[in-house]
């Protein structure tokens, strides 16, 4: 007697699946409504991070400052008295995975939270994932122009400036020389990456429009690790400055194959790459000079950043850099809404959340952040500068820690 | 565009390619003794590159001398690898299936890598690592000058052994005919083996050579292996000669269309390169027939 059988099967299979429709359902709608906080129960915060791959360098970093941001709460009394558990997945570097990650952390897990990925590329379509199921979505490393055109109306960027605005203080610096000591022509080369691309753009338009001729423009594939050519092409036409659009392995390559052909130009800008630790040891200590803007810096005052820079430092035996200030930042701005409105779950809570956001002013280790209605953050970078084996802040004036040294050393 | 950005520019195309010649000539040669297509040969690159980095921070030794070690090394890892590993699969689907096996293992090295070395990005902090010669008015950098001595000597040791010695001609007529070899008393299982165990070497010395002027991460090898395999197809597969030959074409145009279209267009020479070979010329075009190598 098949038949019977087969049609007992189908619903029992009916069955199943409805009772886990109800169970996953259950789970990420369940205290959705008011009051469903307030248990004892832990606050889940789902996160994908690139641990491998292509971004593991600065995905490690996002993930230390999560890591020492849910410490530091945890010691201090977790978040509205409940402890914060965080829940890391590793979407190895790659943007598919990352969408199925968040889809899964927020319709499966039925996290209570979630915080954004590292770079641009992943961010944007996690972001989107976010949106679909009405989450907060507070992000520390989608710098690029595209991120706020997207008409997201649940994210923010957790840091002073987005990637156009990383050089703003440079640019008025070198615009505001007097003629004859402005840098006349500059070479660009920017690998093809939205954020790397932003802070290099940002520099070389402003400067374009003061009068400044682009000489060489290169841009390059994330993947690429020979730059000889393209140091050469930038040797030859000797431009007074150069940009660099970097992350990390790009710009040590870069910066070593320009030095290999004797380049030595008056001004050396590179994002991301210098402010690593690892950068001086990789280019055997020939950083004279070099610049990186950056969004945060360990011996800024900041009331709650001596604080963090204390504890991690005990925790890792090193101070934090810009990946771990950011994820940091991102932990702080969630839990200021958090504590304001009273509640971490999803359903209503979260546009409660959203709305908090968008009215006020977070006191973070970045210093106060705002936003506007697109999630972009109203502020602008520090400039840091390598001088004498320590990178530096020389911009702007008012918070310098050294002079600004133009035309740079020989490196 | 001026004549010494050119001269620049085919100077640096001729070190790379150099590189390209040693870092594929292990690969081809697999593929000659075995049908066997060793994805995991870009792995043991990188591997190697690290054991030169490690022992360089732990020593603080010349990572050319990491050689000494990972030159013997890698050769039993390749015997072991061909005997335990590549041996066992069907003759039939040899070739299918060692792409499946090696993938394994370069995702277990891959693995590995990061477990005990983290996906921190790692240099080699070398004295002269940013100094250059001087000729005509060109730059030529010391490491990348090293690396291409290093393949040369290399390719031209590995030549010799496989012209002249008892080994080399008991390898090539594996190669070419294996039943035949047998016939007149060639352990053809073992001279297979030791054949994968040189053409770990060579990774070994392509590692340590692509260690000085890069920066290394567990992730790195998956950058280089598509570009390794358009040389050995182009080159005839299983001819080092013509490996050499098509990397350094290759490396040169690589080098030079950088110029006018950018590097992201001009990474895309290999794989033209590799379809014109397979529409035009499937059996490559610097080697002859696959059974008469050398």
């Amino acid at each position: 007697m098949p038949a019977p059988q087969y049609g007992s099967r189908i619903v029992g299979a009916i069955a199943m699946a409805s009772i886990a429709a109800i169970t996953i359902s259950g789970c990420s709608g369940g205290g959705g409504g008011q009051g469903g906080g307030g248990s004892d129960d832990p606050i889940v915060i789902g996160i994908s991070l690139p641990l491998t791959g292509d971004f593991s360098e600065p995905g490690k970093g996002v993930e230390r400052g999560y890591e020492a941001w849910r410490d530091i709460v945890n010691e201090n009394g977790g978040l509205l008295g409940r402890q914060v558990e965080l829940k890391i997945l590793d979407d190895q570097s790659n943007s598919d995975r990352v969408v199925s990650d968040y889809e899964s952390l927020i319709a499966q897990d039925g996290v209570d939270l979630v915080f954004g990925p590292f770079s641009t590329r992943l961010v944007v379509p996690s972001a989107r994932v976010a949106q679909e199921y009405g989450m907060l979505f507070v992000e520390p490393a989608g710098a690029a122009a595209e991120v706020f055109e997207q008409g997201f109306d649940n994210l923010f960027y957790a840091a002073p400036a987005v990637a156009n605005d990383h050089y703003n203080n440079l640019a008025d610096y070198l615009l505001a020389l007097p003629a004859e000591d402005r840098p006349e022509t500059a070479a660009v080369a920017s690998m093809d990456d939205p954020f790397a691309q932003g802070t290099a753009y940002g520099l070389r338009d402003k400067l374009e429009a003061g009068g400044v001729e682009v000489l060489v423009n290169e841009v390059y594939p994330p993947n690429t690790t020979d730059f000889s050519t393209i140091a050469a092409k930038i040797a030859q036409a000797d431009a007074d400055i150069v940009i660099g659009g970097t992350q990390y392995q790009d710009a040590v390559n870069l910066i070593i194959a320009l030095q290999q052909l004797d380049y030595q130009p008056e001004l050396a800008a590179f994002s991301t790459a210098p402010t690593n630790p690892e950068f001086a040891a990789a280019i055997g200590d020939a950083t004279e000079g070099i610049l990186a803007p950056t969004g945060y810096s360990p011996q800024s005052e900041f009331e709650s950043n001596v604080e963090f820079v204390e504890k991690y430092t005990e925790m890792h035996g090193n101070p934090p850099s810009e990946d771990e200030a950011n994820a940091y930042t991102t932990g702080q701005v969630v839990a200021a809404a958090v504590e304001a409105v009273g509640c971490a779950e999803q359903g209503e809570c979260q546009q409660e959340l959203i709305d908090w956001l968008r009215d006020n002013t977070v006191d973070t280790v970045v210093g106060p952040l705002s936003w506007d209605e697109t999630g972009k953050p109203t502020g602008a970078h520090l400039i840091q500068q390598w001088i004498g084996g320590e990178i530096l802040i020389v911009l702007p004036e008012d918070v310098k820690e050294a002079d600004f040294l133009f035309p740079k050393p020989a490196w | 565009m001026s004549a010494s950005l050119l001269l620049q520019a085919v100077i640096l195309g001729v070190l790379l390619g150099g590189l390209y010649a040693l870092l594929a000539a292990g690969l081809t040669l697999y593929f000659g003794i075995m049908r066997v297509v060793m994805i995991a040969h870009a792995a043991f690159l990188v591997l190697a590159a690290y054991l030169a980095w490690w022992i360089n921070r732990e020593m603080g030794i010349d990572p050319l001398l990491s050689l000494v070690v990972t030159v013997p090394l890698f050769f039993v890892i390749g015997v072991l690898i061909q005997r335990l590993l590549v041996s066992r699969l069907k003759p039939l689907t040899l070739t299918m299936m060692s792409v499946l096996l090696t993938f394994a293992v370069a995702l277990v090295i891959e693995g590995g890598l990061g477990f005990l070395f983290t996906g921190t990005q790692r240099r080699i902090p070398l004295s002269y690592a940013s100094d250059s010669l001087n000729l005509f008015g060109a730059q030529v950098p010391v490491v990348k000058l090293i690396a291409f001595g290093l393949a040369a000597l290399s390719l031209a040791l590995l030549f010799l052994l496989l012209k002249y010695t008892r080994f080399g001609q008991a390898l090539r007529a594996t190669i070419q005919h294996p039943e035949a070899a047998r016939l007149v008393g060639i352990n053809t299982d073992r001279v297979a083996g030791y054949g994968f165990g040189l053409g770990l070497a060579t990774a070994a010395i392509g590692g340590t050579a692509l260690s000085l002027d890069a920066t290394i991460y567990p992730s790195l090898h998956w950058h280089w292996i598509g570009p390794l395999m358009a040389i050995i197809v182009v080159g005839g597969l299983g001819s080092i000669p013509g490996a050499a030959i098509a990397a350094l074409v290759l490396g040169v145009a690589q080098s030079l269309l950088q110029l006018p279209m950018g590097p992201t267009w001009a990474q895309t020479v290999f794989y033209i390169a590799l379809f014109l070979t397979l529409m035009f010329r499937p059996q490559g075009f610097f080697g002859g027939r696959l059974a008469k190598r050398f």
